[in-house]
């Protein structure tokens, strides 16, 4: 292949595979400590996404400069989908946590459709895909097939900058310590001195922040959101954690990029690129088949 | 003799049932007290009872002269009360050092951190010298040691073992015996919970012995040597 082509697929499914890796994070951090699947995951993203597009429309009327803007949606966008992670995590998952696995699944399934409809119905004209403000600068430079867009390169650079901040939070402050004991046994944790609840509610802020970014950039990637958006990029951030191995956060950094790199080489095969998301699912459930716990984790699978 | 941990007329269990009722013990300070009793006698629920990891059902919790019957587990550790749990309970993907810093994480001041590691590093070389293996590799002796060293990096006031020689080799259980007699010496107080009596009254000062959920016997150890019910309970002869 042209190795223009080349570097362009790559660095399209760089984007792509961060994207992934940032909400495959979040998955495998709430089961790391909570042993708990969220499946309002996706939504949350969603709805960072629509917080800082608001946002955008208030800012807008101000004429606020664009970097200013960016910087507020960001930081706002994602503190206000942390917090709401934290309230779910206090009003809907902890209260749960005797109860079966199913009840935890089921109720944040529904609290998604919730925020999902929510959007839809209270957003103004929620229903129709809304056009999202190319913020980020939009020179490029050629060279030969390669369009090197800069606004590309800002995405990468930034979810590889949040996964690994994330990852040295969690490797070495103290509150990263505390996840990381109540990951591995809640009760001696507890012993520790560790506020178990408190470990977790803060598990769940960062995860749902991170899932904001990735709803962010997607809306800055794409310059176009929509309420159901949450939907695809949940279940692909679902399958990335799980084929890198559930409670690992290596794993979904490798599930989140393996899945974007098969999705472009779905879309390079098939030449529809329709079929690169079944290409791509397909490739998913038989690595699955062969690695029921994840390619990075072994059968006590290592949590967070 | 003060009394640091106090139980009084505690009942605790699982679901519809009391698996502990109406137990009162008291825990001397600088002593070893002991809880003897077979398996399913209910030293575990009644030492998590204490530990706020079950619901206390009737009864009083004081330690300090402060009523602890309702606080949660890590508030209880705030305390000074702290627990080597049974069958060597490590972070078994965190290296020993982290395992130990896990064991003062409320201990925010570096520097303390530091001399306390010092401290149990002294008193456990071995750790030292592993303080970068991964804690769920290294062998079962070695991880009731670090168990213990966690345990001391919170500065406790109260150390309660629960069930130390569980699953050790007879020459580690007798090794761990004397960790704790040394411990004790230095000034600790310690909650000895343990089916092996014959060791446990070489070191223990006082005793409780548990037998289906109900205290049947109690006193100093020399006492309890004497007890013909715990002789023929447990040394086979009257």
């Amino acid at each position: 292949m042209d190795p223009g082509f080349f570097a362009q697929y790559l660095i399209n499914g760089l984007v792509q595979g961060i994207t992934y890796a940032l909400v495959a994070v979040g998955f495998t951090l709430f089961f790391g400590v909570l042993d708990v699947i969220k499946f309002s995951h996706g939504d949350v993203l969603m709805l960072g996404a629509f917080t800082a597009l608001a946002l955008f429309l208030g800012l807008d009327q101000l004429s606020t400069p664009a970097w200013l803007s960016l910087t507020i949606m960001l930081c706002l966008g994602v503190i206000a989908m942390a917090l709401l992670g934290a309230l779910l995590c206090k009003f809907l998952v902890l209260p749960l946590k005797e109860s079966p696995p199913l009840n935890t699944l089921l109720i944040t399934l529904m609290f998604g459709s919730v925020i999902r409809e929510g959007v839809r119905l209270f957003f103004p004209n929620g229903s129709n895909p809304k056009p999202f403000p190319a913020l980020l600068p939009e020179t490029s430079i050629n060279w030969g097939n390669l369009n090197l867009r800069l606004d590309s390169v800002i995405l990468i650079f930034t979810g590889a900058m949040a996964i690994v901040l994330t990852h040295l939070f969690i490797q070495k402050t103290r509150m990263g310590l505390a996840i990381r004991a109540v990951a591995q046994d809640e009760e001696t944790a507890r012993l520790m001195g560790i506020n178990f609840n408190k470990t977790v509610l803060m598990t769940f802020a960062l995860g749902s922040g991170l899932a904001a970014l990735s709803g962010i950039s997607t809306g800055l990637y794409y310059q176009e959101i929509n309420f159901s958006m949450g939907l695809m990029l949940g279940v692909i951030g679902f399958s990335a954690a799980v084929v890198g191995g559930l409670g690992s956060i290596y794993g979904a950094i490798v599930g989140g990029l393996l899945f974007a790199f098969l999705q472009t080489l779905g879309a390079i095969w098939f030449s529809v690129p329709a079929y690169k998301d079944v290409f791509a699912f397909t490739v998913i459930i038989m690595l699955m088949a062969w690695r029921p716990t994840g390619l990075l984790a072994d059968r006590s699978a290592e949590r967070v | 003799m003060v009394s640091m941990l106090t139980v009084d007329n505690l009942t605790a269990g699982y679901d519809e049932a009391d698996v502990v009722s109406n137990v009162s013990l008291n825990v001397i300070e600088g002593k070893i007290t002991c809880l003897l009793g077979a398996n399913g006698a209910g030293k575990t629920t009644l030492i998590r009872a204490i530990l706020g990891l079950n619901n206390i059902r009737a009864g009083l919790v004081t330690f300090s002269d402060k009523d602890i019957s309702s606080w949660a587990t890590h508030d209880i550790a705030s305390e000074g009360v702290t627990c080597v749990p049974e069958g060597r309970r490590v972070f078994g993907k965190m290296t020993v050092l982290e395992n130990l810093q896990a064991g003062a994480f409320l201990e925010r001041n570096a520097s303390v951190v530091m001399q306390r590691l010092k401290q149990v590093y002294d008193f456990f070389p071995k750790l030292e010298e592993r303080s970068d293996q991964l804690a769920g590799t290294m062998s079962g002796g070695e991880q009731a040691m670090l168990t213990i060293g966690r345990s001391l990096m919170s500065n406790p006031s109260l150390m309660i073992f629960d069930e130390p020689s569980l699953g050790l080799s007879p020459l580690f259980v007798k090794e761990n015996f004397r960790i704790i007699k040394d411990i004790n010496e230095k000034g600790m107080t310690v909650l000895l919970v343990e089916q092996n009596v014959r060791q446990t009254l070489e070191i223990a000062h006082f005793g409780y012995v548990l037998s289906q959920g109900k205290i049947v016997a109690s006193g100093s150890v020399d006492s309890l040597k004497n007890n013909s019910e715990l002789r023929a309970a447990y040394f086979g002869s009257a």
